[in-house]
């Protein structure tokens, strides 16, 4: 029995279509019911998840999807998974959804074991945990710990505040409130808060009538597909690139106290770069010492062929800083440097510093990932998919160019034509019976569970010839 | 050890619930006095140093036993028990291990919350609707009927300053779409895509840690410092003299000042202002209050000026004898926009109309949009509050409760600035240093009870809304004898 037979027993084996169009009459229906009181405009349809098993997810109409979408990249392990289950009814779930703490005044005796299971899921030579609640808020403390860290190491980490820095800070100037900038790239997504959307760069819908910081921006790799066959075009482009964020180091008016990188830009289009561009990255901010924070919030847990997306780059020295939200439901940062810790209590601080009900279901994610060895099954579904997906690509060049993510498990784009047709294809695909997500103007990304395996892989593709062969 | 006079004010504060169902049916197995043996206990020094190894715990005041906690009282692992009246920092609404919660908690509904989490304004679930309708709007502040949904108090803060800055841009623009100039200027972070546009907010406010909301945030240095921050305006708050009925015309003439100096601001200062945000009593900032009269100016010159009105509840929501502190000032016309979080245990903004929404779509947008877990617990908390009328009898215990600790500000003038009468539990005084006030709350822990700080010398009481009389009582008692060692 496979991982997902034995997770779901029940699990449907197709896809079933049952209304002439999604959203079906009833979605339609519970979609302006609810948009009475919360803006539902982006609803798909409206789903039933008390019905939603495995990697499929079924709407209030009883159409039975296969989901490659899962909540943009956010149901680990599948709808109802039973090990997932047993841990929401467990006694320590219940005392943390009714007793929720305020973790840094009155932590909980179990904190220990709570934040020990979610360590053990760690990237490679980190050894700290702060949490927060989602991608955004992880980015934006990540960002608190960089500009307290930078600050610490230019007055002394014990050193104390100047009376000029107390007082000025009160009205927002510096120095209390210094002008220090992070520096992102071209495309890129780490969230929608004030600061997280600062350093986004990948639409301006994302970002219109905010105020901003006024923070540089670097050139991602734009590279040539398939890989194998533009080595030398590609290296170059990673060199044109390493020199861009060199020069801005060397010329940006204010200090950069880190640098903030997805392991592969998600939103921004599934933008792949090299473990060589990651090591030179890394070398820059080491020149510079500005902190090197890896958001892996979309790449992160198992769906890229490594538990974290950045493993496979074996940076070195290990990132500084690695932000978490999604597929661990929990949400936070990583670090292994003790100074990264502010110097004074109350600084890293507010009510709740995360959730121990979110904390104890991302410990249960990684146990039952590490359990059942899904990073290396998912890497092989995704390498048997990719290979099918090839296939495919041959035959519809137009509709599916740039395949990317050979080798990065189920972490699979493409691009189409425009984005008008992409949008019809993601259309099209939920009328064959799949739920598909998009990302940047005119590709299509692949997301799906680590319980996604060949035979869902079989419909995918089947149901992706089928739409294409018909245009 | 109480006093005559103070005995008899807490004999008055046990007799208000005879006949209904008290604490005591909620929580069969509260105490009914704190336990104190060693505290800080070994238990919870070593095992904090183990959790230190991984996780920051210098803000820790002890390791808590949840399990062992029962309504108004919170244990820590050395077995000591606490009359708690801080509440996770005001965050605990209906006291620990309340058994409708648990029930709640352990509902179908609650684990297909938790396993299935939705990503809402994509795939929103089939009961989100019935969730918000008969929770969270159910006790919606007057005039508002729309909802978003966050995190966390600070999210909530900052996504009511997007829905903000994205209304007035709208405002401006009318019906022309962005310009070829915004489009590409927005992506360096540069006017006019990214306009200079600010939040006001007042001295001494909190609204949160986050890079917008931190920049509003006004209370201590801590709080900001080495955080880049917006360059925004503030404006004063009144320092008000306590008790305010008797410096009814020295209070008028301080607001009356700052309102003048809002005024100032609005037609003198030389950026936009999208929206102002106020918390209806200022918690983190030293439990400072402002008359209602206050407030219906600052809600007449926003709209004077085109500017918006947010008022943060996040403190003071479900804690002031009202659902919304801000219910008690009875406006003309209500704010635009209302944040919450904390007790709620959800979190995010009210408003009506059109104001939280805009006319493209993906901008008020994230992966999950809240958390239908949170949601669910709201509604449950909503329920037990309206069934037990607790709001009512928060309020006729905070009553007797000033009416006590007024008692007591007689006998030790040191306890002074006795403030949040009619304001239910929502209670506050200074000590005279911010040394003696962290050393009045260390020896209340010693005693039995675990009281909160704010601002520079205030004792804030933040109890859960099932804080009767009884607990009022053992609270006092404990003031009172701490007060004595420190005094007399």
């Amino acid at each position: 029995m496979t991982v997902s037979e034995q997770y779901f027993p029940q699990e449907p084996t197709a896809p079933k279509v049952v209304t002439s169009t999604i959203p079906g009459p009833e979605s339609q229906r519970k979609i302006k019911e609810l948009g009475q009181v919360f803006d539902e405009r982006h609803a798909y349809f409206v789903a039933d998840y008390t019905k939603s098993t495995g990697n499929y997810i079924v709407d209030v109409d009883g159409n039975v999807l296969l989901d490659v979408y899962a909540q943009i990249a956010s149901i680990p392990l599948g709808y109802n998974n039973p090990a997932l289950r047993e841990v929401a009814k467990s006694d320590r779930m219940i005392r943390a959804i009714i007793d929720r703490p305020a973790q840094g005044n009155f932590p909980g005796a179990d904190l220990a074991e709570i934040a020990g299971d979610v360590l053990k899921a760690a990237p490679k030579g980190q050894k700290f945990l702060w949490s927060g609640l989602c991608g955004a808020d992880a980015n934006e403390l990540a960002f608190k710990a960089a500009f307290m860290y930078y600050q610490s190491q230019k007055r002394g980490y014990n050193a104390e505040f100047s009376k000029d820095e107390q007082t000025s800070v009160m009205a927002n100037e510096a120095p209390g409130a210094p002008e220090l900038a992070i520096l992102s790239f071209e495309n890129a997504f780490h969230g929608r808060l004030f600061a997280s959307a600062s350093v986004t760069r990948s639409k301006p819908i994302h970002k219109l009538d905010l105020p901003a910081f006024k923070w540089p921006k670097a050139q991602f790799p734009a590279y040539q597909y398939p890989l194998g066959d533009h080595e030398d075009a590609n290296k170059k482009e990673d060199a044109r690139c390493l020199a861009i964020v060199e020069d801005i180091f060397q010329n940006w008016h204010a200090p950069i106290a880190g640098v903030i990188i997805e392991p592969i830009q998600s939103e921004g289009g599934d933008n792949h770069a090299s473990a060589s561009f990651f090591q030179g990255l890394r070398d820059i901010t080491l020149k510079y010492k500005s902190l090197l924070i890896i958001d892996e919030v979309q790449t992160g847990v198992g769906a890229t062929g490594a538990f974290w997306g950045h493993e496979k780059f074996n940076l070195s020295p290990a990132a500084d800083i690695v932000t978490f939200s999604k597929k661990f439901q929990s949400a936070g940062y990583f670090y292994n440097n003790p100074q990264i810790t502010p110097n004074q209590p109350y600084r890293q601080f507010n009510t709740w510093c995360g959730d121990p009900a979110r904390m104890i279901l991302a410990g249960a994610i990684a146990k039952e990932i590490v359990k059942n060895d899904l990073v290396r099954k998912t890497s092989d579904v995704g390498d048997y998919l990719y290979a099918e997906l090839a296939k495919l690509a041959a035959k519809y060049p137009k509709d599916m160019q740039n395949l990317r993510g050979e080798k990065c498990a189920t972490f699979i784009a493409w691009t189409l034509e425009s984005g008008a047709k992409r949008n019809q294809f993601l259309a099209d695909m939920k009328m064959a019976g799949v739920n598909i997500g998009g990302c940047a103007e005119a590709s299509v990304r692949l997301r799906p569970t680590l319980t996604f395996e060949e035979k869902h892989a079989d419909i995918l593709v089947k149901a992706i010839d089928a739409v294409l062969s018909k245009k | 050890m109480l006093t005559a006079s103070s005995r008899r004010a807490t004999r008055c504060l046990g007799q208000t619930l005879r006949g209904v169902t008290t604490a005591a049916t909620i929580f069969p197995n509260e105490p009914s006095v704190p336990t104190v043996n060693t505290f800080p206990g070994p238990k919870s020094k070593q095992e904090l140093a183990s959790l230190a190894r991984v996780y920051d715990t210098t803000t820790a005041y002890f390791l808590t036993d949840y399990y062992q906690s029962v309504g108004n009282y919170i244990a820590d692992v050395d077995g000591n028990k606490f009359l708690d009246v801080y509440s996770q920092i005001a965050s605990i609404p209906l006291g620990y291990s309340n058994p409708k919660l648990a029930e709640l908690a352990r509902s179908p509904q609650m684990v297909n919350a938790i396993v299935n989490r939705p990503a809402l304004g994509v795939f929103p679930s089939t009961d989100y609707y019935e969730i918000l309708s008969q929770g969270l709007l159910s006790a919606a502040p007057p005039g508002m009927d729309q909802i978003w949904t966050t995190l966390s108090g600070s999210d909530a803060n900052e996504c009511a300053f997007k829905a903000a800055f994205m209304h007035q841009a709208a405002r401006k623009r009318g019906d022309a779409s962005f310009t070829a100039e915004e489009l590409s200027s927005v992506m360096l972070n540069q006017t006019p895509g990214a306009p200079v546009s600010t939040i006001l907010s007042f001295s001494k406010g909190f609204h949160g840690r986050l890079f917008g909301s931190l920049s509003t945030t006004r209370s201590k240095e801590i709080h900001k410092l080495d955080i880049p921050a917006f360059d925004w305006p503030v404006a004063p708050f009144p320092q008000l003299r306590y008790p305010l009925e008797e410096f009814i015309s020295e209070n008028r003439a301080e607001e009356q000042r700052c309102i003048l100096e809002l005024t100032q601001i609005f037609e003198t200062y030389p950026k936009d202002i999208a929206a102002v945000i106020v918390e209806p009593i200022q918690a983190e900032g030293g439990d400072n209050h402002a008359s209602a009269w206050f407030f219906q100016q600052v809600r007449t010159l926003t709209k004077k000026y085109n500017v918006l009105m947010i008022v943060d509840e996040v403190q003071t929501g479900l804690g002031t004898g009202k659902f919304w502190a801000h219910e008690h000032w009875n406006l003309d016309m209500p704010p635009d926009m209302v944040t919450f979080s904390k007790k709620v245990q959800a979190a995010g903004f009210f408003y009506s109309g059109k104001i939280g929404r805009t006319k493209e779509g993906y901008r008020q947008f994230n992966t999950w949009c809240g958390d239908p877990s949170k949601a669910l617990l709201a509604k449950g908390i909503i329920e037990q509050i309206k069934d037990y009328d607790l709001l009512a009898r928060a309020a006729v215990t905070g009553r007797n409760l000033y009416d006590s600790l007024a008692e007591i500000s007689v006998r030790f003038p040191q306890v002074s600035n006795l403030r949040g009468k009619n304001r239910a539990t929502f209670l506050a005084f200074d000590l005279p240093s911010g040394k003696e006030r962290d050393a009045f709350l260390v020896k209340c822990r010693h005693a039995g009870v675990n009281a909160g700080g704010s601002g520079a010398r205030a004792v804030r009481l933040r109890p859960g809304l099932w804080f009767e009389g009884k607990h009022a009582e053992v609270m006092l008692a404990v003031f009172e004898g701490v007060l004595k060692d420190m005094y007399k």
